[in-house]
């Protein structure tokens, strides 16, 4: 059965507000088709979750769309801190959000546990630090302290976690949602596998046989799947192995114009509120900076042997 | 050891002290900037076959230019291995295969704690900082941590707003009663005015060299804490020839480390 729509469609169908959402990425294929449209339609009181999270989940934060946010990290990486996270612990503009603090190997642990379909998880970090003095909305739940049953010793659990829903991109998908992604992973396979529902974005659509060529790649399967999307120059300003690069240059302009709240209003309005799609983004920005510089961005070939599966 | 009369930068340094502390076939767990300089000087001179990981899920990655984050494209074609984060976070460092972690803090205190959440009070921070990412993992697992930091009243505090990542936490003993793996924790302090390095016993740090340049008097001047001084306290090895060459000519063609005296490493 195919899932293929728009994002548009996709959003308003399978995202609600108040929704616990995992969004994918690492520098890497952030989704940043979903989430302008996520503002767009203005999907709001979310709790977000994503092992170091960046200029994606600062966007939302800017926006207002974002209630709570379990998270390890926030940054514009070499630009330095998020400015609309900051702005909202720090000033409570335009509110405060709730953090609940982890780590990059106990996030990705407890989303594990929830793909895995486990309770909780031991860990061996975070003790002895005040991310154990800090607790936000998950309260006492936000961990606990055992002695092992094996052996005694002190013994770190932290909860499993399911969001509602997964959003991810990728290099390619099938009609059917078997979503193949290769490079740098991060926390986005066991991430969509917690969740309840994935909506898969991806660089193009491809048919169910070629996904059969190399189905080693697959890291969610059609079944949790969804929606598939295709788009595109999807996860710019970040970037997709074998698609395209980072966009550094445009990263320094959400930096200068994250920088005050009027700027970020006009960064949105001219990147996501006046423009209807991902297609109307690309025309833009092909239009704003030229094709030259669209078409630098542009991966290059490198092929490894062609992978046999035959027998 | 060749002595070096070319010129260097701060910076630079402080890469080839971090570089010293990494032995061959160790595997070493970089971020960017110059941690990843540091191991890199290791490879091209003493330690051939250490192994760099990025948290992001790389190993013995082969990029062509200096890696701008942990995710960075370059770091995908050439690497041996692709994976994720808890290939590394997991399956190799909390495993305990990990020897050397690099670690830079906006507040390092004297037992080697380092805070990158905030400054200030937690509910209301003065300043609201990243958060851990992997800093608290690798400071609490990895078998040695070298910390970088600016040497300053600012920087070095005698107890930092909040502990992110453990160093020794708050003495002797505490990093074992929590469970922390055994002969784990910080091994030295690379500051822009000197090396710091920690008495197992006390969980102190303690001075052990002075950079060209700066002088006992003026690092105890600018830390916050009465800092011991080791009784052998010696100026710090300036770079070799051998590691300005691989630097120069191979890891930092375009000199960017010089982005760090603009953040203060001078």
């Amino acid at each position: 059965m195919s899932k293929v729509m728009s994002t548009k469609e996709a959003i308003s169908k399978h995202v609600n507000s108040g929704d616990f959402l995992f969004i994918g990425g690492y520098i890497c294929r952030p989704p940043f088709a979903a989430i302008h449209e996520i503002i767009r339609q203005h999907k709001d009181n979310l709790t977000i979750t994503r092992s170091n999270a960046a200029d994606d989940f600062d966007m939302l934060i800017g926006a207002g769309l974002v209630k709570r946010f379990i998270g390890t990290f926030l940054s514009l990486g070499i630009y330095g801190l998020g400015r609309c996270y900051r702005r909202s612990l720090e000033k409570g503009i335009p509110h405060k959000i709730e953090v609940e603090e982890y780590t990059n190997l106990s996030l990705p642990m407890m989303l594990m546990a929830g793909a895995m379909g486990m309770p909780f998880v031991p860990v061996k970090d975070m003790v002895g630090t005040d991310l154990l003095n800090v607790k936000s909305f998950m309260g006492e739940n936000k961990y606990k302290m055992i002695d092992s049953p094996f052996d005694g010793k002190p013994t770190l659990l932290v909860p499993a976690l399911k969001p509602d829903v997964a959003i991810i991109h990728v290099q390619q998908a099938d009609e059917e949602g078997n979503a193949q992604m290769w490079g740098i992973g991060g926390d986005c396979r066991v991430g969509a596998n917690a969740a309840g529902k994935v909506i898969v974005s991806c660089e193009r659509i491809v048919g169910r046989d070629i996904t059969g060529k190399d189905p080693s790649r697959t890291i969610v399967p059609s079944f949790k799947v969804v929606a598939v999307t295709e788009e595109p120059f999807g996860a710019h300003p970040g970037y997709t192995p074998g698609f395209y690069d980072v966009d550094f240059g445009f990263g320094y302009q959400y930096q200068q114009a994250s920088n005050s709240i009027e700027g970020l209003d006009n960064f949105l309005k001219e990147w996501v509120f006046d423009l209807q799609d991902r297609k109307a983004y690309t025309q833009h920005y092909i239009k704003k900076f030229g094709y030259e510089m669209f078409r630098k961005l542009q991966a290059g070939f490198d092929y490894s042997y062609p992978v046999s599966y035959a027998y | 050891m060749t002595k070096n009369s070319n010129k260097y930068i701060k910076p630079e340094l402080m890469a080839c002290c971090g570089a010293r502390e990494i032995k061959d076939n160790n595997v070493v767990i970089v971020g960017t900037g110059f941690p990843a300089m540091s191991a890199n000087i290791a490879k091209h001179t003493h330690a051939p076959n250490c192994i760099l990981m990025q948290e992001s899920g790389v190993v013995d990655a082969r990029p062509k230019r200096p890696a701008l984050s942990v995710g960075d494209p370059c770091l995908n074609p050439g690497s041996a291995m692709v994976g994720n984060l808890l290939d590394i976070m997991g399956m190799f460092l909390q495993a305990g295969w990990v020897d050397i972690g690099f670690l830079s803090g906006s507040q390092v205190d004297k037992f080697g704690n380092i805070n990158t959440t905030c400054i200030g009070n937690y509910e209301n921070p003065k300043s609201r900082l990243p958060g851990s990412g992997g800093a608290n993992p690798i400071g609490s697992l990895a078998k040695k941590t070298l910390i970088i930091a600016l040497h300053d009243k600012k920087h070095l505090a005698e107890k930092v707003d909040f502990i992110t990542t453990p160093g020794y936490i708050d003495g002797p003993g505490a990093r074992e009663r929590w469970g922390l793996p055994v002969d784990t924790g910080p091994e030295c302090i690379i500051t822009n005015k000197a090396v710091l390095k920690f008495d197992k016993e006390t969980g102190e740090a303690f001075l052990e060299s002075y950079h060209p340049g700066s002088s006992v008097d003026e690092i105890l001047e600018n830390t916050p804490w009465k800092l011991k001084v080791s009784s052998d306290v010696h100026e710090t090895e300036p770079p070799t020839g051998e590691e300005l060459r691989v630097l120069h000519e191979i890891l930092d063609p375009h000199h960017m480390i010089a982005i760090y005296e603009k953040r203060g490493y001078i």
